[in-house]
């Protein structure tokens, strides 16, 4: 128990100090300390792999197709909900762009912006019948990530196909030196550091915190709920659109990996399952330490299995730290 | 749930929230999930004995009950998961870890068994007793958990095969699993087994009682003297040995050990338990339910390629009338589970 609180003459112990401090905040920095050990620990070992020729932009673009998927799935979290259709939008929109090779010249833009437009409505949907029917996101989402990844298939049986070069060109690249990989990265945590201070945002911490209370200062919940869902669906057809781009074909089962990934980063970067908390701009530095993983043990040339261990493992650690954090501060509010 | 009323509900174990049940139109209202469960299970086989007249023959029957038995055996500690609100997602690689190993240590021969028996009941418990003090006594979120612990398991199980194996089990062990005594198959028996065990734990004994009331109200069980902690480490511990138990059987059903084994039993096991009525938010629900959620996900799978040809239009299929029997099944829960703090201990 924390001490030090009762008399005032004797000095407070380093544990009531501890429970002063801000603990949601500090699970959510955590991330960065993980990434900036991880680099650390690859610098000392095989520095190539972080300051060699290329080695930033092959970095960024594995990481920003989880990072905007983690960011949606962030302002799931944040109502206390879960979006696995990400992986069946992915897919999907991987599918019908590989197998639309053949368009040329502009069409190809006109197509990208409907992928967009097919991954915001297949979120809407999902929002709708989360909000209309009561039924849980996990169990809508799973429904849903099984029809899409049928859909899929049905567009794309095999993998295979090839990617409209005009959307290649759009996509892979540099500006004036920087990597567009790093630039979209960039522009997703200056759209953070926008949203966060938005009533969109506040409305969805407060949906996820206590549903009733929010209901009663006047949220929207359903109307947030279809607009939180057609985000996330929106973040997928991006992360589509990069991931059928970086393989130049499609798969149909593309998506299904980043459904856990996504989770694992958001959870990483210190959000809560139970809803309010969490930063998505610390789910996307989860994200680069998630995938940091695989380089570390690819420098230190042991086998490359141990990087799935230390994945989950670093999950465990990463949510048993948030655990112990939020009993601190649990404990704090009782003394 | 801070009412009183509710509290004492859940410390004296009953699911629902007020008011007593009699008569018979009462008690169908209660078990409506399970009865529509039931329901959905014979009208499925009605359509499949109309489509095709052998669908309804005994061997045919034996054998959609045999894989229904996997699920059926993988839903028992899941329904005890989700009952506490929890989830195990570590099924897949505990599945394939139980198989893979067993395979390994026993090297063809059915000499030393027992003790390889032994070895696998005993990581099973390990696996478990990690997922379930990580959930009950360090609060971690059980779906977070389990997932964790799934990535760790399968890094050491590809660690250790080196990401790959080709090992078949010792033809006396699959002889023994693909047995029938008395014209049932041995797998089901194994089902039979386990259906019996769960029944009587969440029906008749005081731990069933327990873990409903941990389910309904974590607080208000420990106000009455649950040891909600305590309660709250069986569900993972028995969820990892009945995976263990379906790697096994898978094992010996399929004559080998592979490392994709576990794959399609991520959410298979909640979703039976889910389609059979229990609320995924936990406090109310029952195996009996399980089981018909097994029948219907068995039931759907062997029905689709009947009626769409292309392996597409059989997912996607199987998507609508997942969600449509999630839906079904789970009108009572939400009524009643809306707007509920699932923080649990």
């Amino acid at each position: 128990m924390s001490s030090g609180t009762a008399e005032k003459a004797v000095p407070p112990r380093a544990s009531s100090l501890l429970g002063r401090l801000p603990i949601p905040g500090l699970s959510t920095l955590m991330p960065y300390f993980y990434v900036a050990a991880l680099t650390v620990a690859i610098l000392g070992v095989e520095p190539a792999l972080i300051d060699g020729p290329g080695a930033v932009d092959v970095r960024f673009s594995a990481v920003f197709p989880l990072a905007i998927v983690a960011f949606a799935q962030t302002l799931n979290l944040f109502t206390r909900g879960i979006d696995l259709s990400i992986g069946g939008t992915i897919s999907v929109v991987t599918a019908i762009l590989a197998v639309s090779g053949g368009v040329k010249g502009p069409e190809a833009y006109l197509e990208l912006l409907a992928m967009l437009a097919l991954g915001t409505a297949i979120g809407a949907v999902n929002g709708l019948i989360i909000a209309y029917s009561g039924l849980q996101p996990f169990l809508v989402t799973l429904a849903t990530w099984t029809i899409w990844d049928g859909i899929a298939l049905a567009v794309l049986p095999v993998e295979g196909g090839t990617v409209p070069a005009r959307a290649t060109s759009l996509v892979l690249g540099s500006i004036v030196g920087v990597p567009k990989s790093v630039l979209c990265t960039a522009a997703l945590f200056v759209l953070w550091a926008w949203l966060r201070h938005t009533r969109f945002v506040r409305d969805l911490r407060a949906m996820g915190s206590d549903a009733e209370r929010a209901r009663l200062i006047g949220v929207h919940s359903s109307v947030r709920t279809v607009q939180c869902y057609s985000f996330s669906g929106a973040c997928a057809a991006i992360a589509g659109i990069w991931i059928a781009v970086q393989e130049a074909s499609g798969s149909p089962t593309a998506g299904d990996e980043y459904i856990l990934t996504s989770i694992a980063a958001v959870v990483i970067g210190g959000a809560s399952i139970f809803g309010g908390t969490g930063s998505a701009a610390a789910s996307m530095v989860g994200a680069v330490a998630y995938l940091m993983i695989p380089d570390l043990i690819a420098a230190t040339n042991i086998s490359s299995f141990w990087s799935v261990f230390l994945q989950g493992f670093l999950l465990i650690v990463a949510v048993t730290l948030s655990a112990l954090a939020i009993r601190v501060r649990d404990r704090k509010a009782l003394a | 749930m801070t009412e009183p009323e509710r509290g004492l509900a859940a410390a004296s174990g009953t699911p629902e929230r007020e008011g007593a049940y009699t008569g018979l139109a009462d008690k169908a209202r209660r078990y409506r999930s399970t009865l529509i469960a039931y329901g959905l299970v014979v009208v499925l086989f009605i359509i499949g004995s109309v489509h095709s007249p052998d669908f309804a023959e005994w061997a045919n029957i034996r054998t959609l009950l045999v894989y229904g038995s996997f699920i059926g055996i993988i839903g028992f500690g899941q329904t005890l998961c989700i009952l506490t609100g929890g989830i195990d997602l570590s099924v897949p690689w505990t599945l394939t870890g139980a198989a893979v190993l067993s395979s390994v240590l026993l090297k063809g021969s059915d000499a030393n068994f027992p003790l390889v028996c032994l070895v696998v009941v005993g990581l099973a418990i390990l696996v478990g007793l990690v997922n379930g003090i990580g959930v009950a006594y360090v609060g971690v979120p059980p779906i977070i958990m389990t997932l964790g612990m799934n990535g760790a398991l399968q890094g050491l199980l590809l660690v250790y095969t080196n990401g790959g194996i080709s090992s078949s089990p010792p033809q006396g062990f699959v002889n023994a699993v693909t047995d029938q005594i008395l014209g049932i198959p041995v797998i089901l028996l194994c089902w039979v087994a386990v259906a019996v065990i769960a029944v009587v734990l969440l029906s008749s004994t005081t731990f069933g009682r327990r873990l409903y009331a941990v389910g309904t109200n974590a607080s208000a069980a420990r106000l009455a003297g649950v040891r909600v902690r305590r309660v709250l480490l069986v569900p993972y511990v028995a969820s990892a040995l009945g995976a263990s138990l379906a790697g096994l059987l898978l094992m010996g059903f399929t004559g080998q050990a592979f490392l994709t084994m576990g794959d399609p039993y991520l959410f298979t096991g909640a979703v039976a338990v889910a389609v059979g009525g229990t609320s995924i938010l936990g406090g109310s629900g029952h195996y009996v339910g399980t089981i018909a959620g097994a029948l219907i996900l068995t039931l759907v799978s062997a029905l689709l390629p009947l009626f769409w040809t292309s392996a597409a239009g059989v997912q996607i299929a199987d998507g609508v009338i997942l969600l449509g029997a999630v839906y079904a099944a789970g009108r009572r829960a939400r009524q009643a589970g809306l707007g509920r703090r699932r923080r649990s201990t």
